[in-house]
This record gives C-alpha cells, structure tokens and sequence, in this order.
C-alpha cells in the first residue's frame, strides 16, 4: 500500500473523529507549545546574558592577581620585570602595573568627594587596554601627554548622590590625602585631566568610584621597592585567552598568582546557562510525554472500536505491517498537526512572556542605584531557531508514534477471525 | 479440470473455557476451475471454520489447504495476507464494508492494498459495481444501501482483484428472501459468464441446491456431496 493512500486513510479516519482528534492533538500543541517558548526564551536569555556580559567586559583582557583561591590570597607584589616577562607573551599587546591605593578624599576649595577605589596606572597602558569603559566626559589633552600629579575621577566620585555639579572639571585643580603608613600623611595637589562618563555596574570593575592617577607620581610618594598589586594584560585574539594565561601561569611558581581571564568566564556561564536551557526544555517535554500517553490512550479506545474493520481490512489481504502503518499514520500525523500548531504557537507565547518579562524587570529596575541606560533596556528577545522549531516537530512526531506503538501493534497482530467476530 | 482449492486432513479443535470442541474432524475436499460448490449443513456443523481455514483467515491444527497450489500452511502471515489478497474474495453474511467509504472506495479497497494506481483502480473499480448492478450507487456509503445493495458492493470487492475463488460465507443469511435469491442469481451469473469459481457456505438447503456441488458437513465431518440442480432452480 503506497505512504500517499496510507496517509489518505489516516486522515480520512482522523476526520471521523473529529472531536476526538481535535482534544488530542491539543495535548500535542500544548508540550509543543511548552517546549518550544521555554526554548526560545531560555536561548534569548542565555545570548542576552552572554552579550550583556561581553558589554562588560574587556573580552580580550585578562587581570593577573596575587595568590591563589586554593593556596590563600597572597601579599607579595608584582615586579617590572614580571610585566616585562608578560609583554613578551606572544599574543599579548599591552601588560601595565597597577598600583591600588585605597580610599581617598579628594578637597577643591571646601568641597569634598570621596573615592573608594585609588589607583595608580600608567594612562597610555590603560586607556589602550579599557578603551570602551574609559571614557571622558570631559578631557584635558592625551593620556600619552599627562604628567605627573594628574588625576582622572570617576563618575559617582565627581557626582556624589547623582548631583548634577560635577565636583572638578577638566583643568580644575585639586588636593588629594595620601595615608603613606599607619601614622603618616601627605596631601598633594593634583591637576584634573578627565572626568569620566558614568558607566554603572557591568564588568569585575566599577570604574565609577575610581580614581586614577600616574604610577610615576604614586611610586615618588610612596617611594621603592616599586612594585605593583595587580597586572592587567590586553591580548590581541580573546580566544586565546586561555592559552596566554597558561603562558603567563608558567611565569610563576605555583600558586602564586591568579588569573582572572573573563572570556574563560564568559564561556562558562554561557555552558551553564546552555545547561539550565537544556533542563527547562526537558522539563516542558514531560507535558509532551503526557500528550503522548494522551494518544496511547484515544489509539487504544480507536482499536477497540475499530476491531471488525481491522478484521475486515485482514480478510480482503491487508498485511499486518499495513494495519501497523495505517494506526501509526494517524498518530505521526496527530504529531505533525500538534507541532504546525504548536511551533508558532510556542513562538507566540514565547513573546508575549517576554513582553511581560521585560514590563516587570523594568519596574524593579526603577530607583535603584545601580541603574544604568543599559539596565533600562533590559529585555529578553525570544530566539527564533529553526533547529529548535524542526526538533520539536520531530520530537512530537516521535513521540506520538512511539506512544502509539503498543496500541498499534496490538491492532497489527489481531487473529482475523477472531476481529471479524467482535461485536 | 485442476483443483483451484485442495484440503486434505483438515482439523481444527477450540477450546471453549475448559472444554475442547472439535470444529472440524479430518475434512478432505476439492475444488475444481470454474465450480460452484455449497457447504451446507446445520448451525454449529463447522461450516464457518471451514470457510475460514480454506480462505487463510485461520490456521488448521493438522492438515494442508492448497489455493492455486500453493500450501498455505506453509505461509507465514505476510504470505498468507498476499494469498488472501490476490488469489480469494470473500463475501459475508453481514457484508463487512468499512462504514465510512463509499461503494466505490469499498471495492477499489483490494487494489489499494494491492498498490494498483488510483486512476486504474477507480476504473476498474466503477466497472465492477455496474456489473454488479450498482452504476448508480457507486458514492453511496453502506448505510445508504439496502442489504442486497451492500452485498452486492461486498461481492464486487471479492471478485476486483480477479481471484481464483470467491469463498461465501451465508451470502444470503441477512437478506430477505427475494434479495437472497437475487445475490444467489447474481453469484450463478459470474459463475457462468466469467468463470468464476465459488465455494458458498449455507444453511439453507434451497440455496445450497442452485451449487453445481453440494457437501454437507455435521459435526465437523462431512456426510456427504451430491450434484446440485445448477441454475434450474433459480
């Protein structure tokens, strides 16, 4: 019997039971729809993570720190030579010192404005490196051009409590409080070469409650040995990331440094949030395993009804693999129809959650302090991908046939006589 | 003339809850080309199982069927189901069409699962029911047919596939008495005028009498086999 007039007997018998295939393949639709928006939605969620984290980040660069999660965070300190022995990486482009001096209070006139973080950088290095989240609002000349005792402020450090007087401006000068130790100060003036642009939360660094100023000017107050807390290090590819921190690892003794690479970490919140789309997937596919019972169910019931003709259908020569077909033709096309239905409908709703998803965030997002221009545009875009929408169909096809073979089998090996007799 | 049909030793035992009843007990007959041959006998002689066996719808506990030569014991299902399909036709005392498909597509269905074309089974098909008398009834689902029509449309299905034997089973067991003579008449006709063999199972006497040859089976043995009278008495 040719697939054509097989599928023609399925659907004619699918038409006579009009109501009855209607609610069954509304199982189908349903776990397909269920399938398929949690799909699109947790692939939406993972590339808007993944992306909003690569906006954070200086993919292609790498932090080195000292000490080790697993052997305790060390004291010790960087030397020249140890950036010097980095630069020559093949792969990395820049590697600079940074010196952290910790809080500060910075005075003009009888203001004050104070930063969590002060650090000692060389400009040129950083802006190289940090070129997207090193960004002025207003500038005094080059970095390659700042001398000594300059200063460049961070947004919430020259904005305090969002004010809209900037505490300094480019050009304005400033003093600066230094703890040299325990009991030693020392208060320098500073000329202001940038402010910078507020950039909020995004990246392993909040740029925003910084200070800078040059390593030159930080080594002269706080004089030899001149040695560093941290290195950052910009690589020409960010795919080799892992590999140039391996490079720079072999530098070290064991355990003494760490390396903080955030294309290593993107990767791996990227893996995890793959895995969490995987299981929210396989847990809206157990709606499409009831649907499947749902057919074993209404093909069970069919069979029954249908035995005489079933004997009817042996006597005039139909092959038992013919009436396995023809039962199984209806619980294929059951499938197809659930997933035609299904696959847009899940798409639908895949949006209209996204909609309301992004109406939600953004009311909780209102009057926080870490909002930021791209906090506000948070929303999840479901992903449409024909992968997925042609997975699913054939999932539900799959399913419904397999759920369909017991009963289907049952159908195929009834004795003749015997279906003949059944009243 | 060769023996279309050829049984020989038959035997088919049931087991009714613990109780074994023997259906049929060392049945030998033949049926030659072209024959119109009644089984007849009382209810309960074993006609139907008999029917059953010599059509492959059922296996005989001992004993060989042959249809055209081939030993259908010898068939697994699938070779049973090609048998049935392209070398028997059965008829049926309540006719056994599929409810939902017309007349036509009733008798196309044999060369449907036989993988005929649909433009030469529709043809063939509509020949069929107008030589069955049917012309007009041909997109007619079985409950819009009287009885003899329905048995009608069930005798064109047996004989689309151009079998070697139609095998009836109380052909006219659920017809009025003048539709029953007018099946009898129309089964006689292709018998005479194509040639067609057919092996009719019946209880009743009258009808099994128009049979070129009558074997009368009680208590699943056969008692006997004398000629019929033919068309003389329709």
């Amino acid at each position: 019997m040719r697939r054509k007039q097989i599928a023609a007997m399925a659907w004619e018998n699918m038409k006579q039971r009009r109501l009855r295939t209607s609610l069954t393949t509304l199982g189908v639709v349903i776990g397909i729809t269920a399938v398929i928006a949690l799909a699109s939605l947790g692939e939406g969620f993972r590339v808007t993570v993944t992306q909003r984290m690569e906006q954070g980040f200086e993919l292609n660069s790498l932090t080195v720190i000292p000490g080790s999660l697993f052997a305790g965070l060390s004291r010790e300190r960087f030397t020249d030579e140890n950036v010097r022995n980095i630069t020559h990486i093949p792969g990395v482009e820049v590697a600079t010192s940074v010196m952290q001096i910790g809080n500060v209070t910075l005075h003009k006139g009888d203001n004050e404005a104070r930063a969590f973080v002060a650090t000692a950088v060389n400009f040129t290095d950083f802006v190289q490196i940090f070129s997207d989240r090193f960004v002025f609002e207003s500038v005094d000349g080059s970095p390659d051009q700042w001398k000594n005792n300059t200063i460049v402020i961070g947004y919430k450090v020259n904005h305090p409590n969002e004010t809209e007087t900037p505490f300094a401006t480019a050009g304005d000068n400033i003093t600066m409080t230094f703890m040299k130790s325990l009991y030693v100060r020392e208060t320098r003036n500073f000329t202001v070469v940038g402010t910078l642009q507020k950039r909020g939360t995004p990246g392993l660094t909040n740029f925003d409650y910084w200070v800078f100023i040059p390593l030159d000017t930080a080594r002269e107050i706080y004089g030899p040995p001149y040695e560093s807390d941290l290195i950052f290090v910009k690589v020409s590819d960010p795919d080799d990331s892992d590999a140039i921190s391996r490079d720079i690892e072999a530098l070290f003794p064991p355990y003494r440094i760490s390396i903080l690479a955030p294309m290593t970490f993107i990767r791996q919140v990227d893996s995890i949030l793959s895995l969490i789309q995987l299981f929210l997937t396989s847990i809206a596919s157990i709606s499409l395993l009831v649907a499947g019972i749902g057919i074993m169910n209404i093909t069970t019931v069919s069979v029954m009804e249908r035995t005489r003709e079933i004997g009817i259908m042996k006597a005039i020569g139909a092959k038992n693999i013919t009436i396995l077909t023809v039962f199984l033709a209806e619980t294929a096309l059951i499938g197809l129809l659930g997933g035609l239905i299904g696959v847009p409908t899940g798409y639908g709703l895949s949006y209209l959650l996204s909609l309301v998803m992004s109406g939600f965030t953004m009311g909780q997002q209102q009057g926080t302090v870490f909002q930021t221009p791209e906090t506000q545009q948070t929303t999840i875009t479901p992903i449409f991908s024909p992968t997925w929408a042609v997975s699913a169909l054939l999932f539900g096809i799959v399913i419904c046939v397999l759920f369909g073979l017991y009963p289907a089998r049952k159908a195929a090996k009834l004795h003749p006589v015997e279906a003949l007799r059944y009243e | 003339m060769p023996a279309i049909l050829e049984a020989r030793n038959i035997e088919k035992t049931y087991s009714m809850g613990k109780v074994l009843v023997s259906a049929l007990r060392g049945i030998t007959l033949e049926v030659e080309q072209g024959e119109f041959v009644a089984i007849f006998g009382p209810s309960g002689s074993g006609k139907s199982t008999l029917l059953h066996v010599l059509g492959g719808l059922d296996r005989p506990d001992k004993g060989n069927v042959y249809i055209d030569g081939i030993n259908l014991s010898t068939l697994n299902d699938a070779k049973l189901a090609e048998v049935r399909l392209h070398k028997i036709g059965f008829v049926f005392q309540f006719f056994n069409l599929l409810p939902r498909l017309t007349a036509l597509r009733n008798v196309e269905l044999p060369l449907t699962l036989a993988d005929i074309s649909e433009k030469e089974s529709i043809q063939k098909a509509t020949e069929m029911l107008e030589l069955v008398g049917l012309k007009d009834r041909v997109n007619h689902r079985p409950t819009e047919l009287s009885g003899g029509e329905q048995q009608r449309v069930a005798i064109a299905r047996a004989l689309i596939n151009d079998p070697k034997i139609v095998l009836a089973d109380e052909p006219t067991g659920n017809l009025d008495t003048t539709t029953g003579w007018e099946v009898v008449r129309l089964m006689k006709h292709l018998n005479e005028e194509k040639g067609q063999t057919f092996v009719v199972v019946t209880h009743d006497q009258s009808v099994a009498e128009t049979a070129n040859r009558m074997i009368y089976l009680k208590d699943g043995v056969i008692q006997g086999v004398k000629k019929g009278s033919g068309s003389e008495r329709l």
